[in-house]
């Protein structure tokens, strides 16, 4: 039976195995995909000049003695981005219609959506945890007196996240249209309106118009879905880029120690 | 601070720092240690407390009672424990406003060098008592029971009587409880404090009959439950009962106090 | 103390580099002035339409209108009759808001009318707490109002008699119609039952209360119940 040849495909010329170089070693697959990794990163680079940054963010030091107690802020990012992944998820679901639609999409994510009832309960809890953490976070900065300068712009932005954070908590337990949605909401929107002078406005705003109407919902909706979440996205990265520029700060009690130990070798 | 310690400060820190870890991979292991914590405190969560649903909003409703989520009991509270109407704009936009703004410029009014916690003693004291006093707060709202509802154990004395006596003891129980008379007293931990008198112990300060004189004929702004004797006697009794037997003895003990 | 000299209007007698014959402004800082400008233009052009958007609702007046609720004479003068009535459209249930409705008892109702509302033979109020907006509920055995959340009372005439509430529980038109009992809008009142345009719950009316929390252009009070 003779030989069937099979012609060569017609690969174009740049992409055609080259032959390997005379004493080179053979390359195995592995290799070359982590070369081919290393250029796009390259490539990447080349044009955007990422690496410097990347590199002063992650292999900045942090002082001597740090504990677990700083692992707190990272935590309370980390709680944000579990919001809002399972946020975004849930708006898939969700209809603020206050006619009847909110609640009765709500219950279709708890009760027919798969693992509408878990990812609704993370939402959930989420919020309650990320509140814990951003309070242990400002205890944290208060006890160590991390606010101090050189600090003291990061405090600020940090209480502006803290006051964000409760805003986020308000507007979101509207959503599911319950009655302790409901409730919780005007009672809070009258809060808003004992401020004297500008408190009647300032209610009639929250709630576009002066009784609970068809747009109060996606008013709170709006607000709990993009303008919250975007002002504390951009303070995060003003509050991050802070930290990475001034340094973590070191436990307060090591400070005598240390240096006391560097007069020693001193001498 | 002034320039000197501004230098000092940042002198020790740079030495402090040099003497340091790289963020990456030593900080950031145990951030990502703690976040697998957070997710997993919060999937636990999720899967064993759910994501209840309440009933559907209802704007007519007359009997149901609002409570604020956990993270808010101590604005809530700070709601009921002030009372006079001339000062509910301090409570709901002036105490709030104000500790905000006292937050925001903490920085800029404690700007002492000193950072260990064991040397800012006024410091200390303050965030303990802030961090105390709105712990105390929240641990009141989330205690705080419905002002149609009182929450407190039968006594042994009432629940060895016979059972018509005790069934009798829990009627007058509930028509208190809903006639509003906790609105201005208090019952054990139940009700508010004023404008009436405790009624924990009224048992042992005045006796049945009296107890069933002043609710005929109570001094203003009391109601009067003339009307309820002759139309409903077997209630009014079984109020006249349940009042009869807050000795505050029982109560006393707090141990179970909703 | 010498006058100080004033500066000419040319640059060229300013001594500023680069400066033309004639010149007032420089180019430099006309190009800056237009940076600003164009930016500011372009950014309002955008900020201010959503603004008035999003601010609209503040002054556009709420539609209220007259619902009837049943039969002048389901209506005892000595307790109240909880009745159902529409605050806000299209929203279904969500829209309703419960009212207590009794015959006006001259005895207990000693309050004067105002002027247009002397024929009123009801007394309609409203189921909103006036500390901050809780429903209250109506106690018959006490004849008392009572709130839920933080602890406001109201006598039978929706009056504060304790806990935090800043005026009496508001009130709602009524006038009869062809036998009905029509409710129509809301208005506030102040401790003597004198009566105000729509606030909103914790705003006090007494003394200066009305002039810190103004009428708002949203809702206003009637002049008249053919209104």
């Amino acid at each position: 039976m003779p030989k069937l040849k099979v012609p060569a495909p017609p690969i174009p010329e740049p992409l055609k195995p080259r032959p390997r170089r005379p004493g080179a070693p053979k390359q195995k697959p592995l290799d070359a995909a982590a070369d081919a990794g290393a250029h796009v990163v390259d490539w990447v680079d080349e044009r955007t000049s990422l690496s410097g940054g990347l590199r002063w963010m992650m292999f900045r030091k942090v002082p001597k003695g740090t504990n677990w107690f700083y692992t707190l802020g990272s935590a309370t990012m980390f709680a944000f981005l579990s919001q809002a992944v399972t946020g975004v998820f849930l708006a898939m679901y969700y209809r603020p219609d206050a006619a009847g639609g909110a609640y009765e999409s709500v219950r279709h994510i708890n009760d027919d959506v798969f693992l509408g009832e878990f990812v609704h309960g993370m939402h959930k809890w989420g919020s309650s945890v990320m509140v814990i953490l951003v309070f242990l976070h400002m205890a944290r900065t208060f006890f160590f007196g991390a606010y101090k300068y050189p600090r003291e712009l990061n405090w600020v932005i940090g209480v502006a996240l803290l006051i964000l954070t409760m805003a986020m908590s308000f507007t979101g337990y509207l959503l599911p249209f319950d009655q302790r949605s409901y409730w919780a909401t005007i009672v809070g929107v009258n809060i808003n309106g004992t401020g004297p002078l500008v408190g009647p406005y300032l209610s009639d705003f929250l709630r576009g118009g002066a009784e609970f109407g068809a747009t109060t919902l996606s008013r709170f909706y709006a607000i709990h879905m993009m303008l919250i979440p975007g002002a504390i996205g951009a303070l995060i990265g003003a509050h991050l880029y802070l930290v990475a520029k001034l340094g973590t700060t070191a436990p307060p009690w090591l400070k005598a120690e240390t240096a006391e130990e560097l007069r020693e070798e001193r001498a | 601070m002034n320039r000197q310690q501004k230098e000092q400060y940042l002198r020790e820190y740079s030495t402090l720092k040099a003497q340091g870890k790289p963020f990456f991979p030593y900080a950031v292991a145990k951030d990502g240690a703690m976040a697998c914590v957070v997710m997993l405190a919060i999937i636990l969560m999720s899967i064993i407390l759910g994501a209840e649903l309440g009933p559907k909003a209802d704007p007519t409703t007359t009997t149901y009672t609002p409570r604020p989520e956990w993270y808010f009991f101590f604005l809530f509270e700070l709601l009921r424990v002030i009372k006079p109407p001339e000062l509910v704009p301090l409570a709901t936009i002036g105490v709030p406003t104000i500790a905000m703004i006292l937050l925001f410029l903490l920085p800029f009014y404690d700007r002492g060098p000193e950072r260990r916690p064991e040397r800012r003693p006024v410091a200390m004291i303050a965030g303990i008592f802030t961090i105390a006093a709105m712990g105390y707060l929240t641990y009141l709202g989330a205690s705080a029971g419905s002002p149609t509802t009182i929450e407190a154990p039968t006594p042994a004395r009432i629940a060895a009587l016979p059972a018509d006596q005790r069934q009798m003891y829990e009627q007058g129980k509930q028509v208190v409880a809903q006639s509003g008379c906790l609105a201005c007293h208090k019952i054990g931990e139940n009700g508010n404090d004023g404008p009436g008198p405790h009624l924990t112990d009224i048992a042992s300060r005045l006796p049945a009959q009296g107890i069933e004189r002043t609710l005929i004929n109570p001094t203003a702004p009391m109601p009067s439950f003339k009307k309820l004797q002759p139309e409903q006697p077997e209630t009014f009794r079984a109020m006249v009962m349940f009042l009869g037997e807050l000795k505050g003895d029982e109560e006393g003990g707090g141990s179970e106090g909703g | 103390m010498p006058k100080k000299q004033a500066k000419s209007n040319y640059t060229a007698d300013r001594g500023i580099p680069g400066a033309f014959e004639g010149e007032t402004v420089t180019r430099r800082r006309f190009m800056v002035g237009s940076a600003h400008a164009t930016g500011a233009i372009a950014t309002s052009a955008f900020l201010l339409p959503a603004l008035g958007f999003a601010l609209g609702p503040i002054f556009e007046e709420h539609e209220q209108r007259w619902q009837a609720v049943g039969g002048v004479d389901d209506f005892p003068n000595d307790s109240y009759v909880p009745k159902t009535i529409t605050i806000a459209d299209n929203i279904g249930q969500t829209g309703k808001s419960t009212v207590y409705i009794r015959k006006r008892n001259p005895q207990i109702d000693t309050e004067p009318l105002p002027k247009g509302f002397e024929d009123e033979q009801f007394v309609a109020i409203s189921t909103r707490c006036m500390h901050l907006g809780c429903p209250v509920k109506f106690v018959s055995a006490a004849e008392r109002f009572i709130c839920p959340c933080h602890g406001g009372v109201y006598n039978f005439r929706g009056e504060v008699d304790g806990g935090p509430p800043v005026r009496p529980l508001d009130r709602f038109y009524t006038r009869v119609r062809n036998g009905q009992l029509e409710v129509g809008p809301r208005f506030s009142v102040n401790s003597e039952l004198d009566r105000f345009s729509p606030r909103d719950p914790g705003e006090p009316l007494d003394g200066v209360g009305q002039y810190l929390y103004p009428s708002r252009p949203s809702i206003r009070k009637l002049d008249s119940p053919e209104d």
